[in-house]
């Protein structure tokens, strides 16, 4: 069983006849990183929105954690997927930088001083520090992307989906990115990530996705990973 | 049937207008009957109509509550011992208010039947400043625009691991109120980014305007601009005698 699984899944938005997505399948596993790739309008957001039950498929299912995504609330799902949207400022909310970064420790509970240690550090991996209580739409693009996924990492999620995480950020911050990403992976926690980066996607995932017209076209992780170390 | 835009505000004005002065339920519902007749005319999908009262949802329940309590009258359905809880004049003072935010709605709804562009032409015939006009227009473009955002807050807040539905209300109201600030001050941000890219567009560069198209009033719009603006002031009049005897 693998964390997240995508079958036969369809998606049409409502009042539009041609389908985004046509059946669909594909199964992520913890500790892989894979890159979902495809040409402006191939899909993707729409498909990681389906992924984080911010859409529901037409028909298919998805799974996660072995239940139907159908089961979990919205809460539930953000508590173990962390979902970076292409759009930052979609998802900054708060009054300052530090409190977005703070805000879904806070909000479960945490102890005060669990959340600023956690938030210290996030804001000075992503070198965030000097902003802590800046407006978050007041900064920079880079930076906003940047907060968006300090703010998501710092909830400590099982699994990360990142809608083209990289857009915006200098080549210095992407390596910082790149390192964590790994990190996390590394502590066996898998994630999806879309990027039109390709030095990026080269350097960073273990299995390709491609995604055209609404379909996937080429998975490099169907051939198996023994068959490409080999 | 095909009205002129500024024939539509009128029917707006008069059926909010009188939404504002009811407040027996009874009236509402004839209102809002009377709404839902005309929006079924222009042939407008009267589902959006609940997506749009939906996130008000939990506002109108709020509301629809303060008023059951805070305003007892008539029999007492519900005591806890002296205190009386739910009263009938309460009940429908609440069901007033409720009605009243669902009538103008839908009125507003007819505004949404027309386009933005038809709607300034409108006012600017009726030798309204276009600048005027445009803020108005805008103003009613970005209500959905407001709403989308309050949808995305909601989503992203709960992407971020609360499950808003179990947080106890105290904790949900001091939450959204300090989600508040953020809100109105982002869609702020983003209409300066609106003004910003009219000005690099020329707007205003040239002191006089011309228009293309001019709107002609047709015998439907003369039938419903008396008609409507009669109605309302006939039934303002009986209102205002009924309350004097
Ligand atoms: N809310 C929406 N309503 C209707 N169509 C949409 C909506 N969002 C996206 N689409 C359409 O779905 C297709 C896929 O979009 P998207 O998933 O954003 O692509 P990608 O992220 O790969 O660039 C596009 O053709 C786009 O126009
Ligand atoms: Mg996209």
């Amino acid at each position: 069983m693998s964390f997240l699984e995508i079958d036969h899944v369809s998606f049409t938005f409502p009042r539009h006849d041609k389908p985004v997505l046509t059946e669909i399948d594909l199964h992520f596993d913890q500790a892989v990183i894979t890159a979902l790739v495809g040409p402006n309008g191939s899909g993707k957001t729409t498909l990681t929105k389906l992924m984080i039950g911010v859409l529901r498929p037409a028909c298919g299912e998805i799974r996660l954690d072995g239940r139907p995504l159908v089961e979990y609330s919205l809460g539930e799902i953000g508590r173990r997927v962390g979902y970076v949207f292409q759009n930052p400022d979609l998802q900054l909310f708060c009054g300052t930088v530090a409190e977005e970064v703070g805000f879904g420790l806070a909000n479960r509970g945490c102890q005060r001083e669990t959340v600023e240690e956690r938030v210290a550090f996030y804001l000075d991996y992503f070198e965030l520090k000097d902003y802590g209580g800046v407006f978050p739409l007041h900064l920079s693009q880079g930076e906003k992307q940047r907060l968006a996924i300090a703010a998501v990492l710092a909830n400590e999620p099982l699994f990360l989906v990142l809608d083209e995480p990289t857009v915006g950020l200098d080549a210095y911050r992407k390596r910082l990115l790149e390192d964590y990403l790994k990190k996390i992976s590394r502590s066996g926690r898998g994630m999806v990530l879309v990027s039109h980066d390709t030095a990026f996607v080269d350097r960073v995932a273990e299995r390709v996705v491609i995604l055209e017209n609404g379909r996937v076209i080429e998975d490099s992780g169907r051939k198996g990973k023994a068959a490409d170390e080999a | 049937m095909k009205l002129d835009p500024r024939t539509k505000m009128v029917m707006v004005l008069c059926l909010s207008g009188l939404a504002l002065l009811y407040n027996t339920p009874g009236r509402l519902l004839l209102l809002l009957a009377v709404t839902v007749a005309m929006l079924l005319i222009f042939r407008f999908d009267l589902g959006a109509i609940g997506s749009y009262l939906k996130p008000f949802l939990s506002l109108m329940v709020f509301l629809f509550v303060i008023q059951c309590l805070f305003a007892p009258s008539g029999c007492v359905l519900l005591a806890v011992g002296p205190v009386p809880l739910v009263t009938t004049g309460g009940l429908l003072t609440g069901a007033g208010v409720v009605l009243r935010i669902v009538v103008v709605t839908a009125a507003a709804m007819l505004l949404a039947t027309f386009n933005a562009r038809d709607f300034i032409l409108g006012l600017v015939q009726w030798k309204v400043p276009y600048e005027l006009a445009f803020m108005v227009s805008i103003a009613l473009r970005f209500l959905p625009v407001f709403r989308d955002e309050l949808v995305n807050v909601v989503t992203a807040v709960q992407l971020r691991g609360v499950d808003l539905k179990k947080v106890p209300w105290g904790q949900k109201i001091t939450m959204y109120s300090r989600l508040l600030f953020p809100v109105i001050y982002g869609a702020m941000l983003k209409a300066q980014r609106l003004a910003v890219s009219m000005e690099a567009r020329g707007f205003r560069v040239y002191p006089r305007r011309t228009y293309l198209r001019r709107l002609e009033f047709s015998r439907a719009d003369y039938v419903v601009l008396t008609v409507f603006p009669a109605a309302a002031i006939a039934l303002v009049i009986r209102h205002i005698n009924l309350l004097a005897h």
